[in-house]
């Protein structure tokens, strides 16, 4: 890589020296300058957690190579509110109205709101949306970013006093009270450090080599070509494992590095820690892994059926996780019934993508504490499954919570936390680890995708006299929280409706996709998309209206669920009620509307941004606006 | 991973045109960066080592456009978002705004230049198609024993297929010259996973011009991106309408023919769906934008009954 020199003023101080190898503007600001605040949401261009202004103008500060900024005169977050001064009214607002979640997106948002509000003091609301459409954030669904640019240019612009950006007086009680959260402070100035902008003296970097395979054996690895190279320290594969290799939520089924096998395509095979990351990736070419490839299993209804491939020994059945919940007489309840309404129901995978990709920093102390510090969403359950896998005691192991930069269930897997430790022990030197955009894709867990069959009978009152649902879901080629999320998708399976009679089976099985995990709702939302859309089906062959068919099932006080608990409140029936007339519900039976609803895109429904507003011209009808996913 | 040994900046076109005729294998001319440093990622080339790199934004006969007879020379570092915030490209080029709006972001927009979008030579790039209805050329530059030599290629020629132009390894371009329109309405249409997802999908361009009381389509330029290997003009479609009364039911007819051209390895059902529907608002939207009032939804299903 480069010596070059590079000359270029940084948040109005001169600075002068070699790259150091540095090949991108990102990564001379967060590794040569320390400025940390400017963060690596993708490194593709597409989130904007890197933005920086460059003479002036707002970029993309991993697009851009180091040296196109030569000359340049470079702010970054750090540089809006410096040393003893004032946070900005962008910066202000944004504390003021909540913007900041993780915070791992704002200082880009900071920085794109600032420059929208530069180039254009008086911008509205859908230039605003516009300026800032190279920004995202998975936390706040924007509103509250939106809100506090909106605040921030009338303070500026003198419409609002600078008050309305200090926090608001509560009385005694903070409920129903406007209350800023304390940690907004240090994310809208950029100085928050995630595990990713941690550096300790003397620190390794971690690369790991994946599989290119769904299913294969592995037959040999040899690592001596990758170890000669100079700058590695370490390299490691699941034999430098002292202990009980295996974590997992409940069943402790998956390696630290794949272990005779791999599952899944992008598995962790071996890592490398080196003196930079550049060496690192290196180093990983050279490792020679060969395999024998299996066949592999993709369905989790074929991975059921007899003779299917089985991915893990101790089951040959593939199953994970059988959840039957049995409540009344099913048969007796379908022969009730005046209507026998059946279904499939299927979603899919998703990715969490928090925005703070998965990042890591490992040491062993002066103690010979083996010492974790990442983003982990479940670190005391971590702790004592690591103690058993590199075989220390517990009191020798010890996990710290870096800030988590977005996490949504997709953080609660030790998927490198063990690689890391262990390289630390290895060398005794601090080991860090930031998984890129690419690599946090197709190495951390997704939701569960599934399959869900509903059978349900009803009277032609809309009464429910009996449900079947059986729910087949990919658990993907490891444990991790299968069993879990099984058994809420049983419980939640129904819904808030009583049902005398109901049989719900779901099962978690393995595959050789990518692993399924934690992610929001916990395998409730496909059974409710289910329930709901099964409900909205029936109410339509019934004739009836959705609400109504829903208000004749619901739960009250003094219902048993069918996992048997008696429910002393029940708010379902307040819940409908707001919900239909805050969306101005039109009544009826869904067929019995003519084409257009009025009940729809009311004032209150929010309307996707639109794009020219910088240029709109009269005339342009709301109809005709263009639509951004 | 991107990486490279060394970088270069020259800041005129001789120096530019000798670091590109020295150029070692795997050396690479760099402009806004923005589809190179991406694209040197995993998923896509992987790890991407340059032995050298020779950057050509500050080139300084690069900067800036000129207007002359009726054309404009719009030079090589010439960026997206000039065309969007500069008044006298908005004037002139009337679909270019409407391209560059769907243009990735407004940070990206301040690097990408047209000329790397063209090189770049996606089947569905969008600068490529309103270009064409701009009648677009690509000027090349070269070393010829020392000489500066220069050769100007239609737009349609340069383009030979996806990632592929008539492009030499030790050419540059050094401008794109294409009609300035002022009083044309413009418009542009695109589909794509996300605004911010390098590739569209579908994308279409339109440039219209009415006669002085809007009734009669004095001149239509229509092109599409995205239906086949290459961009291209619908001339059949710009004939049918050039000379003849503005009504919704000639644009109605006008946008079912295209779809037949549809020929991407990929999903042709949905482009051929999309096509008509975007042929048509394309030229609804660029008669808006030259001043006629644009119809409701109900109007356009009667033209279509
Ligand atoms: C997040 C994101 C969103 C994007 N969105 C879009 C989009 O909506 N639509 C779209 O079409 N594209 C999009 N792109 C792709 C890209 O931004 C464009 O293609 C851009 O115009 C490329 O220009 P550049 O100057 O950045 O090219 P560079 O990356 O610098 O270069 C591209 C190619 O052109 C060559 N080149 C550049 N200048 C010259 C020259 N003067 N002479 C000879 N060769 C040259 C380079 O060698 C290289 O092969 C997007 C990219 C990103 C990262
Ligand atoms: S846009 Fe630069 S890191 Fe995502
Ligand atoms: S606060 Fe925006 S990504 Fe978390």
């Amino acid at each position: 890589m480069p010596d070059q020199k590079i000359t270029l003023t940084v948040n109005g101080r001169k600075v002068s020296r070699p790259l150091n190898g540095a090949p991108r503007l990102l990564d001379f600001l967060r590794d040569e300058l320390n400025l940390t605040g400017t963060k690596e949401g993708c490194g593709a261009g597409e989130c904007g957690t890197c933005s920086v202004f460059v003479d002036g103008k707002l970029v993309k500060s991993c697009l851009m190579p180091t040296l196109k900024a030569d000359g340049a005169e470079i702010q970054t977050i750090e540089g809006l509110s410096p040393v003893g001064s004032d946070l900005t009214p962008v910066q202000k607002a944004f504390h003021k109205t909540g913007a900041s979640q993780c915070g791992y997106c704002i200082p880009g948002m900071v920085m794109a709101a600032t420059s929208a509000l530069r180039e254009n003091p008086d911008a509205d609301i859908e230039e605003i949306k516009e300026r800032l459409g190279g920004n995202i954030c998975r936390c706040t669904g924007y509103t509250k970013i939106f809100e506090a640019v909106e605040i921030a240019r009338d303070v500026i612009a003198g419409r609002l006093p600078p008050v309305t950006l200090e926090a608001d007086e509560t009385s005694d009680s903070f409920i129903g009270a406007n209350v800023r959260r304390i940690d907004a402070p240090s994310k809208v100035a950029g100085k928050l450090k995630y595990a990713g902008d941690m550096v300790m003296p003397d620190m390794l970097h971690m690369q790991v080599l994946r599989s290119p395979h769904a299913h294969a054996k592995i037959l040999s690895i040899d690592t001596s070509q990758a170890e000669a190279l100079e700058g590695v320290e370490c390299v490691i594969t699941s034999a430098d494992v002292p202990g009980k290799d295996g974590f997992g939520v409940f069943v402790h089924d998956q390696p630290i590095m794949a272990r005779e096998k791999v599952r899944y395509v992008g598995e962790a095979v071996a890592a490398v820690a080196a003196e930079t990351a550049q060496i690192a990736r290196r180093a990983l070419a050279l490792i020679k892994v060969e395999y024998e490839e299996l066949p592999g299993i993709f369905d989790a209804e074929e991975a059921m059926q007899p003779g299917a491939p089985v991915v893990h020994d101790y089951a040959p059945d593939n199953l994970v996780k059988h959840i039957p919940v049995r409540k009344g007489d099913v048969d007796a309840g379908f022969a009730e019934a005046d209507l026998i309404v059946e279904n499939t129901y299927s979603t899919q995978q998703v990715e969490h993508a928090y925005l703070e990709p998965e990042a890591g920093l490992a040491y062993v102390d002066h103690d010979g504490v083996v010492t974790v510090v990442s983003p982990s969403q479940n670190i005391t359950h971590h702790r004592h499954m690591l103690s058993e896998i590199i075989a220390k005691p517990i009191n020798k192991v010890r996990f710290i919570m870096s800030a988590v930069g977005g996490g949504f269930g997709g953080k609660e897997d030790m998927i490198y936390q063990g690689m890391l430790a262990l390289a630390a022990m290895k060398t005794e030197r601090p080991v860090r680890l930031v998984f890129t955009r690419e690599e946090s894709i197709i190495a951390s867990a997704k939701r569960h995708p599934a399959r869900i069959t509903y059978k349900m009978g009803l009277k032609n009152d809309g009464r429910i006299t009996a449900a079947s649902l059986h729910m087949i879901s990919d658990g993907g080629a490891y444990g991790m929280s299968t069993e879990g999320v099984m058994r809420k998708a049983a419980i939640l399976s129904l819904g808030p409706y009583d049902i005398a009679n109901s049989q719900v089976d779901t099962y978690g099985v393995y595959t050789n996709n990518t692993p399924s995990g934690a992610f929001r709702t916990f395998g409730g939302m496909q059974v409710q998309f289910a329930t709901e859309s099964h409900l909205d089906i029936c109410a339509e062959k019934l004739g009836l209206d959705p609400f109504e068919i829903r208000r004749r099932n619901m739960m009250r006080a003094g219902s048993t669920t069918h996992t048997q608990q008696k429910l002393e409140t029940c708010s379902i029936e307040e819940v409908l009620r707001v919900a239909e007339e805050f969306c101005r519900w039109e009544r009826g039976a869904p067929t019995s509307r003519g084409a257009e609803r009025r009940d729809l895109n009311g004032p209150d429904v929010r309307q996707s941004c639109t794009l020219g507003a910088r240029f709109r011209m009269p005339g342009d009808e709301a109809d005709e606006k263009q639509e951004v996913a | 991973m991107f990486t490279y040994d060394s970088y270069h900046m020259p800041l005129t076109l001789r120096d530019a045109l000798e670091a590109v005729a020295k150029l070692p294998s795997g050396g690479r001319v760099i402009a806004g960066g923005t589809d190179i440093v991406p694209w040197a990622r995993e998923g896509r080339a992987g790890d991407v080592h340059f032995p050298v790199l020779v950057d050509v934004s500050r080139v300084d006969e690069f900067q800036g456009y000129d207007l002359q007879g009726g054309r404009v020379r719009l030079n090589a570092n010439v960026v997206y978002q000039d065309f969007l915030d500069d008044a006298v490209l908005r004037a002139n080029l009337p679909c270019m705004p409407h391209c560059a709006i769907w243009f990735a972001d407004d940070q990206i927009r301040q690097q990408a230049t047209l000329a790397g979008n063209l090189v770049n030579a996606s089947p569905a790039a969008d600068g490529t198609p309103p270009m064409l209805t701009l009648n677009a050329e690509v000027e090349l530059v070269r070393l010829d024993s020392g000489e500066i030599a220069r050769r100007t290629v239609p737009l349609t020629d340069f383009v030979l297929g996806p990632g592929k132009t008539v492009l030499a390894e030790d050419e540059l371009i050094s401008a794109v010259i294409c009609d300035a329109l002022p009083g044309y309405g413009g418009s542009f249409q695109k589909v794509g996973q996300r605004r911010s997802l390098v590739i569209s999908r579908v994308c279409a361009a339109a440039l219209v011009k009415t006669s002085a009381d809007g009734r009669v389509f004095e001149d239509v330029r229509l092109a599409l991106g995205g239906v086949g290997p290459v961009p291209a003009r619908l001339t059949d479609i710009e004939d049918m309408l050039r000379g003849q009364p503005v009504s919704a039911g000639l644009i109605a007819e006008a946008s079912v023919k295209p779809a037949e051209r549809v020929a991407s390895r990929s999903r042709v059902e949905y482009r051929r769906h999309v096509v008509q529907g975007f042929v048509q608002a394309a030229i609804e939207d660029a008669l808006a934008a030259a001043g006629a009032p644009r119809p409701g939804q109900k109007d356009r299903e009667k033209a279509h009954a």
